[in-house]
């Protein structure tokens, strides 16, 4: 501890300065639930105004049930894991605050962390996707993440299921027939209907529709399961991206652009990128997250003549293979040294799972409710349609309950092995000079190492405490 | 020596000890309060050097020794950061791409050097090109990073499509590891350009008049006037700028972070900076990012240090 506090000086110095005001109001210790009259919790986040709306209405009905106020601080997305940092290193934690379950092994090693398995009824937890709180479990003694029955240090903010989409207006006006919505294509026959999509339509002689247009980092991770393949292995400690499955899922990814010629090329890419030119209604097929619905809706809406879009599973390999995605989520913690830790969890609660708190950012169109209860029921029944969600939004709730996985590196105590892999990604996927093979034969003991680092690490920082 | 000044001896009689100490003492009074404010002021930035500078600067020393993740507690591990750091490919490649940055000093300086000549004299609309070159310097970077990505798109970007008017097919600039460093350098010369062409421009127009007159009397031509006269002139704003300018160098971070936020196609343009700041924060290797950071401390220090002695034998009078 007086290690920290000499830490504490340090980073003030380098700047956390501005963070004093995160610090709890000091009230006396032993404040429980329905008596926090003089209290005043601080929270710090990073969101929208939706998420300003929205937590203003559970920050009002968790006032009036305790009598304790909260002071709200946020930060930009980009600055917020540093000022985070600082403000941890500095002492000035708040009481409340986004947490990344990435980041959190090294907060719960540290002691920032308090564990809200004791102060969270199980009927509120039962009422949450399993990833939102498995993504927080931690077992401190085994290093394992998500098993159920271990404590957990955060509640969910949101999760964040990486759906599927193709623009309906393309399709209408090639004539194609609607994807199924319940099974998943074949990487055949999705490369099939790339090809269909791929036109010039305005017969210029030059490409002005692609089948699709996937940024390799943020957009492989679904090929490559659906393959059968993964980065890493059950128990997180071995690399395994030196299968044959793996090697084979990549380069076809690869050759969609490469031999397919079903993208457009690095240089039309950065002219516009994929994203905006999916928005144009030039790509085929392409990514729908619900952070993206607002916009999407509005694109829709001011040129129905170009762009409509519906969900469906991601492509596997082989017919009868199990699809699946990635599923994010940004959790909300507690300190450990909150002088109000009860009263603090009772507000991460709120923040979590006020009702009308969930309503409001769902009809924000930024993420789908946290309550299952409500998500399965009027949400996806009545609200969903009424607020502007797709027809078939379901798929965003069997991500969540099912067929999502968390990014490789949620579960590890840091990402620098995953990162390491898309380190010269560009030779296999932009310009071809190194097929998939010969880029993972060397990747493999290069991430490998920087894994194992990552687990001494995590060693290092249990011991420390 | 003057005959009205008494001898020593004689004043110092007269000036006994116990008058000598009752002037100390009525002087001390006196002046009891300015000494405590003189006190107060120079212990301000004495305390500021040793809170903000000192103690920061001994707490990395030490930081860089130990395992710490930034939030958590030390441990003490002696020299295995640096062990680390010897073995570790992307130190080295992102300590070459930092080095490789400073191409550009020599040729930014040469660019605002020629400038300053040029606007130094009286032609038309000299203060509207002041004006204009300067504009970068006070832009914002993180504006001007996001311009210039624009700029060097591969496709229709403004540079490429400027060679295209000369036939020339542009690369790919920031996606191709190759043109990566070259595009960066080409933009931070830019950016700094305005800054050290006025300090130029205050140097040159310092320069007295009668050196160029009797130069001239003597049939020195333009050239010889420029290497004997204006640059040796000029000398100590090169050094402030060479040596500001590496320090900032060095420590090249928000261009690449916005303009290649992975680090470039093949980690081509992460600088150790951006890399410290990758380890210190999202790889909760704190202790290993500060001995990351003494390591550059030390070879700017170094860098620094020669140029000073190179300058201290330049140095040179007009009598």
């Amino acid at each position: 501890m007086r290690k920290n506090v000499l830490a504490a000086g340090a980073v003030a110095m380098a700047g956390a300065l501005a963070l004093t005001a995160c610090s709890s109001s000091g009230a006396d210790e032993g404040t429980v639930v329905g008596d926090g009259e003089g209290v005043e919790l601080t929270f710090m986040y990073r969101g929208s105004d939706y998420d300003k709306a929205a937590y203003e209405t559970a920050i009002t009905a968790f006032t009036e049930e305790t009598g304790a106020t909260v002071k709200m601080i946020i930060t930009d997305a980009d600055q917020y894991s540093t000022k985070l940092q600082a403000a941890i290193a500095g002492g000035n934690v708040p009481d409340v605050f986004y947490v990344d379950p990435a980041n959190m092994m090294g907060y719960v090693y540290a002691d920032v962390l308090a564990d809200l398995s004791e102060y969270v009824d199980d009927s509120v937890v039962d009422n949450l996707w399993d990833f939102g709180v498995d993504a927080y479990r931690f077992n401190v003694e085994t290093g394992e993440r998500g098993q159920d029955g271990d404590p957990f240090y955060a509640l969910p903010k949101d999760v964040g299921p990486f759906a599927f989409g193709y623009n309906t207006v393309l399709f209408d006006e090639l004539g194609l027939d609607y994807p199924d919505p319940s099974e998943p294509m074949t990487f055949d026959e999705f490369v099939e209907l790339a090809k269909a999509l791929t036109v010039d339509m305005d017969g210029d002689g030059e490409l002005d529709h692609w089948g699709t247009g996937l940024n390799v980092t943020w957009n492989s991770q679904a090929f490559i399961w659906g393959a059968g393949a993964d980065w890493i292995s059950e128990d997180k400690k071995t690399v395994t991206v030196d299968t044959p499955e793996f090697a084979e899922a990549l380069q076809w990814f690869a050759d969609l652009g490469l031999v397919e010629g079903v993208t457009p090329s690095v240089e039309q890419a950065q002219t516009l990128d994929t994203y905006q030119r999916w928005m144009a209604g030039e790509i085929g097929f392409f990514p729908v997250a619900p952070w993206d619905i607002a916009t999407y809706n509005a694109v829709a809406e001011e040129n129905p003549d170009t762009f409509g879009y519906a969900m469906i599973p991601y492509p596997v390999a082989e017919e009868g293979d199990d699809w699946s995605t990635w599923l994010g989520s940004l959790g909300i913690g507690v300190s450990a040294d909150s002088e109000n830790v009860e009263l603090a969890a009772k507000l991460a609660e709120y923040l979590s799972t006020d009702l009308d708190a969930q309503k409001t950012l769902a009809a924000g169109q930024i993420q789908i409710p946290n309550l299952i209860d409500y998500a399965e029921g009027d949400w996806i029944t009545t609200d969903a349609t009424e607020t502007g969600w797709p027809e078939n939004s379901q798929i965003f709730l069997d991500i969540a309950m099912e067929k999502g996985r968390p990014l490789p590196a949620t579960y590890t105590y840091t990402p620098e092995w995953y990162d390491n892999f898309w380190i010269g990604i560009e030779n296999v996927v932009d310009n071809g000079s190194v097929t998939a093979e010969e880029f993972l034969a060397g990747k493999q003991e290069e991430m490998q190492k920087l894994l194992d680092q990552s687990w001494t690490s995590a060693d290092a920082a249990k011991a420390q405490g | 020596m003057s005959t009205s000044a008494p001898p020593a001896e004689t004043s110092a009689s007269v000036w006994t000890k116990e008058d000598q100490k009752a002037s100390r003492k009525a002087n001390a009074k006196l002046h009891r309060k300015e000494y405590g404010w003189a006190a107060a002021f120079m212990a301000a930035p004495v305390i500021g050097w040793v809170v903000f500078l000192l103690f920061p600067m001994a707490f990395s020393i030490y930081a860089s020794f130990t395992n710490w993740n930034g939030i958590g507690n030390m441990t003490f591990i002696g020299l295995d950061n640096y062990t680390r750091l010897l073995q570790d490919q992307y130190f080295w490649q992102a300590l070459y791409n930092t080095v490789f940055y400073m191409i550009g000093i020599p040729i930014g300086l040469a660019l605002s050097l020629l400038l300053a000549l040029a606007l130094s004299r009286k032609i038309r609309g000299r203060t509207f090109f002041r004006t204009v070159y300067y504009i970068p310097v006070i832009s914002s970077l993180a504006a001007i990073a996001i311009l210039w990505q624009w700029a060097y798109n591969g496709d229709f970007g403004l540079v490429n499509q400027a060679l295209a008017l000369i036939g020339i097919d542009g690369p790919n600039w920031l996606a191709d590891p190759m043109w990566a460093k070259p595009a960066i350098i080409i933009m931070t010369v830019w950016k700094g350009l305005g800054y050290s062409m006025l300090l130029y421009l205050a140097a040159v127009q310092a320069v007295p008049r009668s050196l160029y007159e009797a130069a001239a009397l003597d049939g020195a031509n333009s050239w010889k006037r420029f290497t004997k006269i204006t640059w040796p002139m000029v000398r100590p704003v090169t050094f402030f700028l060479v040596v500001t300018n590496i320090i900032g160098g060095s420590m090249i971070f928000t261009e690449i972070n916005i303009m290649t936020s992975t680090g470039g196609p093949s980690f081509s343009t992460a600088s150790l900076v951006w890399y410290v700041w990758n380890q210190a924060f999202r790889n909760l290797s704190m202790g290993y990012a500060t001995a990351m950071a003494l390591v550059l401390g030390i070879l700017v220090l170094i860098v620094t240090a020669i140029q000073f002695r190179m300058n201290a034998r330049n140095d040179f009078s007009i009598d």
